[in-house]
């Protein structure tokens, strides 16, 4: 490969030529003075990226494969460990495999069958580096090249559409949502009670009577032409729809009444009451507006090279304590919340929610209560329109890689292609750039 | 010797630094092309007596272990302190070339072990790279942020080894050749190397090589066999042209503009990374090889990176001649500011916590609604806080007075000078049109009387701030 990785990142998003092309919602006038109305058709997509390579023979435990416990002698679940903390078994019925203790509320939404697991998703020669695993995922491309995966679906579908009808919750704009026809708002959360109050474009506080000629002067300065492919266009037209869209996307969550009781007050952690937070506010935006259906939410810190389970008074050997426990309730705390969420606003069968992560682990510990970068892992696909259950095929650890990792059985691009085909109604191949089998899980 | 125009002074300034006044470009200009970047790169001969002044009426870090007065956010307002006040301006910038390059983040490592680690950066960051990856390598806040304090005999932990390889030196292919430069085999034997690399558990903190940990085992390493150490593997690497191409391309993505896989650029990359193989790994002087270059003050080089955060809201106060107080916790009751450090994390730049250990996605990975309406908002608050007597960003109405002109032409011409200088001819008469409109909508005339200044100049400086212009270096 030619192209170092880094060296990539700066090329595609170099290239990003934004069009000129006036969202809708920047148009209208918006003063919408209720929730969004039910539409059985409307079909809402939240990925949600669990980043740092999460430990997936630990989240999905197949505590039956007989070398597990050899590999993972302080980590390993032992199958009368997978209990929650209520003391209900997380063992997935009949089935070898169970979710890790931490995540009771998501083994509740899959007895209900609305959850979908997809096991051994990798791809074809794995590459452990972070960076670059994340591009081929966020690419869908091997090489790691090109704009993301959504992204490419957002030029397609969502041109001259709303400027919200995709939204990133995060400190940065996801590769996934490089685009090069639409720009993708980007909402970072700010602390305390209302996670919008930065998203707003202020002026001079003392002269209010000024604000219009200040706005005026933005919106023509930032509305100037500039080179295309250059990266003063790409700016001027971010700034530009970051003003405008602020406005407008702040008139319309202000009607939003929470279905759920979401944790707060560092409850049961800091990371979950952030995560849940982030979720709420795709929640907000989904209520609200009708035309907002794509969404990108992460729960970073999962590359647990020491240290994984466990904290200081148990010297690091508590499996149902530690790192990982902390990042999978917060995960299954956040998506259980959030689906309440939904279902009190009549909308949990329009909205499917999706993991990914760049890669598992290696399924031998390493020295330091820990693991380092391993390969393929599962996936979650969460939703009232899931058909749930298991779905590809566990990586047996008899049957490791030269590397000591397991061997993917699904590529990553199938799971991709299920969700554009039968949820997005688009064309995956022209997205993908190949045609991938229906997993059937929607 | 080649002279160096003002634009070119400006661009020099704002790059090798964060941008500066007329009286500092001017400085530069008159020093030559040469002549002003070895003014610039020789960071021990300026004096900073100023700055030190500074940071000991503001700071009191004698006691680490004092949580009030030594923490996350005290050791980010200190190094905002240092950005705005240095006279060595190349100092603190290269310096965050290097916690870029070697990022660590505060999410893992306590506040001592990156402030130490900072101070580290600093001292060697000119010095033969040799050296500089070796105190980096043996440093707590790099053992403990790749964990290489768990990397031991039988039981090795890659962490350390991949990104050593991948991100501090090589890279997984070569910039010029994409030859690949490692296998995943020499990931896991250069791991090997460095077990038993950890540190003392007691101030100061000194590295440590326990011997009971380290492999002493016959490792193959890049074809080569032989009992390795951690510092055979650091002086292996750092010899290797692939690492002089993978540091020479690091830096004109910092330094000059975004490089292409042209031909033309991979041959550019090439010849710089000679000055390194040939100079004995000096960072020194292949940094001003690069800063003399006639690439660096090409038409191409102008303008052609996103202004990081901390470069945004330095620049904005150093440019325009504007005030960050940031306040003292040695004056009681301790009153501080963090306004530089929190802008800069909400922009996408918190130091001291880069995102992740390859460091932040540069240009318009700064670029997203979230990201420039905090841009946006900083100017606002900078440009129109009045509040000159308490620690925070600002500037005052007599510096904004020194600026203005008589006539609305001359005084957009005159802010847009002073913030770049930035060219933005198509901006001028919407700028123009803005001083001379009232509240109600309707013209009025433009006059630079104290209430004009307040009102629609500290507007000016705003709107001029939110220019895309304004927002590439």
């Amino acid at each position: 490969m030619a192209i170092n990785r880094r060296q990539f990142i700066k090329r595609s998003a170099g290239a990003v030529s934004v069009s000129l092309v006036m969202p809708r919602f920047w148009m209208s006038n918006v003063a919408r003075g209720q929730e969004a109305a039910a539409d059985p058709n409307r079909k809402i997509f939240v990925m949600i990226q669990l980043a740092g390579g999460n430990d997936g023979l630990n989240t999905v435990v197949p505590f039956q494969d007989s070398r597990y416990l050899s590999l993972r002698p302080t980590l390993g679940f032992k199958d009368t460990d997978l209990k929650d903390e209520t003391g209900a078994s997380t063992i997935l019925g009949s089935n070898p495999f169970g979710l890790n203790p931490a995540m009771g509320e998501l083994k509740s939404l899959y007895d209900s069958n609305r959850v979908a697991i997809v096991l051994g998703v990798g791809y074809q020669n794995p590459n452990l580096s972070h960076f670059f695993s994340m591009d081929i995922w966020q690419t869908a491309n091997t090489s790691g090249a090109g704009n993301g995966w959504l992204g490419r679906y957002a030029d397609q579908k969502l041109v001259g559409q709303s400027g919200l009808s995709a939204v990133s919750i995060g400190s940065a704009l996801p590769k996934t949502f490089y685009a090069d026809k639409v720009v993708i708002p980007n909402i970072t959360p700010a602390n305390g009670t209302d996670p919008f109050v930065n998203y707003a474009y202020q002026t001079d506080a003392r002269n209010a009577g000024d604000k219009n000629n200040q706005i005026n002067a933005f919106k023509s300065t930032n509305t100037r032409s500039f080179p295309t492919d250059s990266f003063i266009a790409a700016i001027a037209k971010a700034g530009f729809d970051a003003e405008e869209g602020a406005a407008q996307l702040r008139a319309a969550v202000g009607n939003y009444t929470p279905g759920a009781t979401y944790p707060t007050n560092n409850q049961p952690s800091a990371t979950a009451v952030q995560f849940a937070s982030a979720l709420k506010m795709v929640a907000q935006i989904i209520t609200t507006i009708p035309d907002a259906n794509l969404f990108y939410v992460q729960l970073g810190g999962f590359d647990h090279h020491s240290q994984e389970i466990g904290t200081n008074t148990d010297n690091f050997t508590d499996k149902t304590k530690g790192q990982h426990a902390v990042l999978l309730k917060a995960f299954s705390l956040g998506v259980k919340t959030f689906y309440d969420d939904l279902t009190a606003h009549g909308l949990a069968d329009n909205v499917v929610m999706m993991t990914w992560s760049e890669f598992g682990r290696r399924p031998n510990e390493n020295a330091s209560h820990g693991t380092d970068h391993g390969t393929a892992s599962p996936l979650f696909v969460v939703g009232n329109s899931v058909h749930g259950g298991l779905y590809g095929q566990q990586p047996p650890l008899s049957d490791l890689d030269s590397a000591g990792n397991i061997k993917f059985k699904v590529d990553f691009r199938q799971t991709y292609a299920t969700v554009l085909d039968k949820w997005l109604s688009a064309d995956s191949q022209s997205i993908l750039g190949a045609k991938y089998d229906d997993l059937g899980f929607l | 010797m080649a002279s160096l125009s003002y634009d070119e002074a400006a661009h020099l300034l704002r790059r090798a630094g964060f941008g500066g006044t007329p009286e500092e470009i001017d400085d530069l200009s008159s020093r030559g092309r040469e002549g002003a970047v070895d003014f610039l790169i020789n960071v021990g001969s300026i004096d900073n007596s100023a700055m030190d002044a500074l940071l000991a009426a503001s700071f009191d870090f004698s006691n680490p272990g004092d949580n009030s007065k030594f923490n996350n956010g005290e050791i980010r307002r200190w190094w905002f302190t240092r950005q705005v006040a240095t006279k060595r301006h190349f100092e603190e910038k290269m310096t965050l070339f290097w916690h870029n390059h070697f990022a660590t983040s505060s999410s893992k490592v306590q506040d001592i072990f990156m402030y130490n680690q900072n101070l580290l950066l600093r001292q060697f960051s000119l010095d033969r790279f040799d050296n500089l990856l070796l105190k980096v390598a043996q440093d707590a806040a790099m053992l403990i942020w790749l964990d290489n304090i768990t990397n031991v005999l039988g039981m090795p932990n890659e962490n350390f080894a991949r990104e050593l390889q991948e991100l501090f030196t090589m890279g997984i292919n070569d910039v010029v050749t994409g030859d690949q430069n490692y296998t995943e085999q020499d990931v896991k034997e250069v791991a090997r190397a460095f077990t038993g690399w950890d540190y003392v558990r007691r101030s100061p903190f000194a590295f440590q090589l326990k011997t009971a940990q380290h492999d002493n085992g016959t490792k193959t390493i890049y074809g080569q066999q032989a009992n390795f150490s951690g510092e055979d593997v650091i002086t292996i690497i750092s010899a290797r042209p692939a690492t002089a191409r993978f540091l020479t391309w690091k830096l004109f993505n910092f330094f000059v503009y975004p490089v292409s896989t042209s031909t033309a650029d991979k041959a550019t990359i090439d010849k710089f990374s000679k000055v390194y193989l040939n100079n004995n790994h000096s960072i020194k002087e292949l940094v001003r090889a690069i800063f003399t270059s006639d690439e660096f003050f090409s038409d191409r080089a102008f303008f052609s990176l996103v202004k990081q955060p901390a470069e945004f809201v330095v620049g904005a106060v150093r440019m325009l001649g504007g005030t960050y107080n940031p306040g003292s916790t040695i004056t009681s009751p301790a009153r501080t500011s963090n306004t530089l450090s929190t802008s800069s994390r909400n922009m996408g730049q918190d130091l001291f916590a880069p995102p992740d250990v390859s460091g932040w996605d540069f240009n318009l990975g700064w670029v997203n609604t979230a990201s420039m309406l905090e841009r946006f908002n900083y100017a606002n608050a900078y440009a129109t806080n009045r509040t000159t007597t308490a620690p925070g960003v600002f500037v005052t109405t007599d510096q904004l007075r020194s600026l203005t002109k008589g006539s609305s032409k001359k005084t957009v011409k005159k802010f847009l000078a002073r913030l770049g200088p930035l060219s933005a001819p198509d901006a001028i008469s919407t700028l123009r049109t803005y001083l001379e409109t009232g509240d109600n909508g309707q013209p009025v005339s433009f006059v630079n009387d104290d209430a004009t200044i307040d009102k629609k100049i500290r507007g000016l400086v705003h709107q001029i701030m939110c220019l895309p212009e304004f927002q590439l270096n």
